[in-house]
């Protein structure tokens, strides 16, 4: 991506950014936000359930004290899953959520099936039957009669979405009364299994990833406008991004939240409430750890409009997302001359991201390079998953090699 | 002169085990099984694309790399082994201990392991080795110890779990109940990582847990902290006993000494609350 294409590009991405922002109050009064003792509630879609708009994501937690402490809050909506912890978390929550009243808490779990690692396609033991005794054990695990939501969990792959005995299974469960609604859950191709869900005229709910950092936001967030105007509920996680080193590097912790974040700054918060611009999101996912992480959490249950100086972050962010190699080692396997292409994107952030040449150069002299690079293609192999034309910006960033030192500091 | 050659030893035998440890694990030859697709590796940043959201919990636990093979038969029997590297002995341990069951059906291989139908997990190590099996039949516990056996021996030495957890007193200690937390013990950051156990005595159900803290500072700055936070404060913090009324977790017992912080939880009984931090206090004095 050449300057002129990545101002651009930034532009365009600071385009979606602000169209939010500034649409805040409009947005608000569609979706009939209601305020009730300061908290802020969305309806999620046909199912009625009206929740808080942030959720607590139980996965990273042992801790039973931090979820009685969340439910007593007003954070009354627990997301678990079948297999987090093998089971230990849905037994954690059921002792909490023991001798509570039935409709004080929304409970959400997710059950999977062996599927292929690479396709995502259900194996051969994938059926009715054994998805609806998973069911039983995770309702038996939480010491409940049933969950109010039900996932098939994190699914890519359409046909998976659409798989009949599955489908069967979540609706035996909600008519045999084991689940008041269902679900997907996805992580990945989310657009084409919200559409799926849609399509589908099972789920009520889907659950899937959704941030500013993705590449493809805006397709989920249009396949999330589609699945609302449908009815569905939408549910968001991973609102905070994946971890990388250069981003906790750069922007304090700005990662993956339960181990990364020691302190919650602006820049979590600004990510989570990004997503809850969207007003077709109804309750996103938070996975805190500690009683500090909550408290942040619930100051955005109870006012999640984004600050300047948070909306300043994002913009930010967003500018540096367009010059962040997302470190998949793709390029490795089809470069011919094996160059270490991550390593030399990198060093086109450091200089064009962070205007630091001493640094991008250093870096460039330390991966000892042939003479030539890049010189002996007349065509580049390499197809970069971010897009980037990689060859060009190779030759670009090399040049750092032959600049006298005195000229970059 | 000659400490100085040890050092330097040390580090360099010390970086040498750590390369090799990365690199020298290969997945095994099983007879009649053959390898299927290639293998997949995972780091911190895309383990979420494996294991969604479990990612973090095992990110908590400082782990480096997932290697993940799969296994085919004629019989269209598969086995996958998980392979997962944490940074140390204790962090696998930490994620092993978060996931297994105290009264799961446990078996002697690595440090140790447990099986039940088509899962078979064990911990050796850094490693937290994970396997699975789909459509095995009746041979199912048979295949899977085959392949935990082979895993292994590749994967190196048998070691033991942490020594610290030898220093919890026995009486009333609910087996395999042992835990480490690696980050926010009791939901404060400041708590960094804790050992913990539950117990059951005459009905009474309790947990006692030990911080081992870092330097000299480590011990006191973090009772400071928590008593900060908890709004008992006290200027001068020094070796002994301390009661903190926790808004979230009730009254809490604790002592300091030297490196460690132990205490007790959910243990209103004062006899009983005496009796076993004195017993902790005496094994972890022997550690001194």
């Amino acid at each position: 991506m050449s300057r002129r294409d990545f101002l651009k590009f930034t532009a365009a991405g600071l385009g979606g950014c602000v169209y939010l922002g500034a649409n805040e109050k409009s947005l608000s009064a569609e979706v009939q936000e209601e305020k009730e003792e300061k908290i802020i509630y969305r309806t999620l879609g046909k199912t009625g359930i009206k929740l808080p708009v942030i959720t607590m994501g139980v996965q990273n937690s042992d801790n039973p004290n931090l979820v009685r402490a969340a439910l007593d809050a007003g954070m009354v909506h627990l997301d678990t899953a079948h297999y987090y912890q093998r089971g230990t978390n849905e037994g954690m929550i059921g002792e909490v959520v023991k001798g509570r009243s039935r409709d004080s808490f929304v409970i959400a779990t997710k059950e999977s099936l062996p599927k292929d690692r690479i396709t995502g396609l259900y194996r051969g033991g994938a059926t009715e039957e054994a998805f609806l005794r998973e069911l039983d054990i995770s309702l038996k695990r939480l010491g409940l009669e049933y969950v109010d939501i039900l996932y098939q969990h994190n699914v890519w792959n359409r046909e998976t979405a659409l798989f009949e005995p599955i489908l069967k299974a979540l609706e035996k469960a909600k008519k045999e009364g084991k689940t008041r609604f269902v679900g997907v859950s996805t992580h990945r191709n989310e657009p084409e299994i919200i559409k799926a869900a849609v399509d589908s005229k099972v789920y009520d709910v889907v659950e899937t990833a959704y941030n500013f950092r993705q590449k493809h936001y805006v397709e989920v967030r249009n396949a999330i406008a589609t699945a609302a105007k449908a009815g569905l509920g939408v549910v968001a996680m991973k609102t905070i991004g994946g971890w990388s080193p250069e981003w906790q590097e750069h922007f304090g912790g700005l990662g993956s939240r339960g181990p990364y974040l020691a302190d919650q700054g602006v820049d979590a918060r600004a990510a989570m409430k990004w997503v809850l611009q969207d007003p077709n999101v109804h309750t996103i996912i938070a996975g805190f750890t500690t009683f500090d992480q909550m408290k942040l959490d619930l100051s955005i249950m109870k006012d999640p409009t984004l600050t300047t100086p948070e909306k300043s972050h994002l913009q930010r962010a967003i500018s540096l997302a367009s010059l962040y190699c997302q470190g998949c080692e793709q390029c490795l396997k089809s470069c011919p001359a094996q160059l270490p292409i991550p390593d030399l994107m990198r060093a086109y952030m450091y200089t064009y991201a962070y205007r630091n040449l001493t640094h991008a150069q250093d870096l460039v002299i330390s991966l000892n390079l042939p003479d030539r690079v890049c010189e002996d293609c007349t065509q580049c192999l390499v197809k970069c998953t971010n897009g980037w034309n990689v060859q060009r910006k190779v030759r670009d960033i090399v040049r750092l090699r032959n600049v006298p030192l005195e000229f970059l500091v | 002169m000659m400490k100085t050659i040890c050092m330097v030893l040390g580090i360099i035998i010390f970086l040498w085990g750590q390369g090799a440890e990365a690199k020298d694990f290969k997945f095994p030859e099983i007879t009649e099984w053959k390898q299927s697709g290639e293998i997949q590796t995972f780091v911190p940043k895309t383990l979420y694309e494996y294991i969604n959201g479990a990612a973090d919990l095992y990110l908590a636990y400082d782990f480096l790399e997932l290697k993940v093979a799969e296994y085919q038969n004629d019989k269209k029997a598969s086995v996958t082994i998980d392979v997962y590297r944490h940074k140390n002995t204790i962090y696998a341990f930490g994620i092993y201990g978060q996931e297994r069951l105290p009264n799961a059906n446990y078996i002697n291989v690595g440090v140790q392991g447990y099986i039940e139908s088509n899962v078979l997990n064990f911990l050796i190590g850094p490693y937290y080795v994970k396997i699975s099996s789909y459509n095995t039949g009746a041979e199912d516990q048979k295949i899977l110890l085959t392949f935990a056996k082979k895993v292994s021996e590749n994967l190196g030495e048998r070691e033991v779990l942490p020594s610290i957890l030898s220093s919890f007193p026995e009486e009333g200690k609910k087996k395999n109940s042992e835990k480490f937390i690696a980050r926010n013990f009791l939901g404060y950051s400041f708590l960094h990582s804790a050992f913990s156990a539950d117990y059951e005595l005459s009905g009474t159900k309790f947990r006692l847990f030990v911080i081992e803290g870092g330097d000299q500072n480590d011990c006191p700055n973090m009772i400071q902290e928590y008593l900060l936070h908890t709004g008992n404060l006290q200027t001068r913090i020094e070796e002994g006993h301390f009661t903190v009324k926790d808004p979230y977790h009730g009254e809490i017992d604790f002592y300091w000494k030297g490196r460690y912080i132990w205490g007790a939880l959910n243990l209103d009984e004062p006899t009983i609350r005496s009796k076993y931090l004195k017993l902790f206090e005496d094994s972890l004095q022997k550690r001194e």
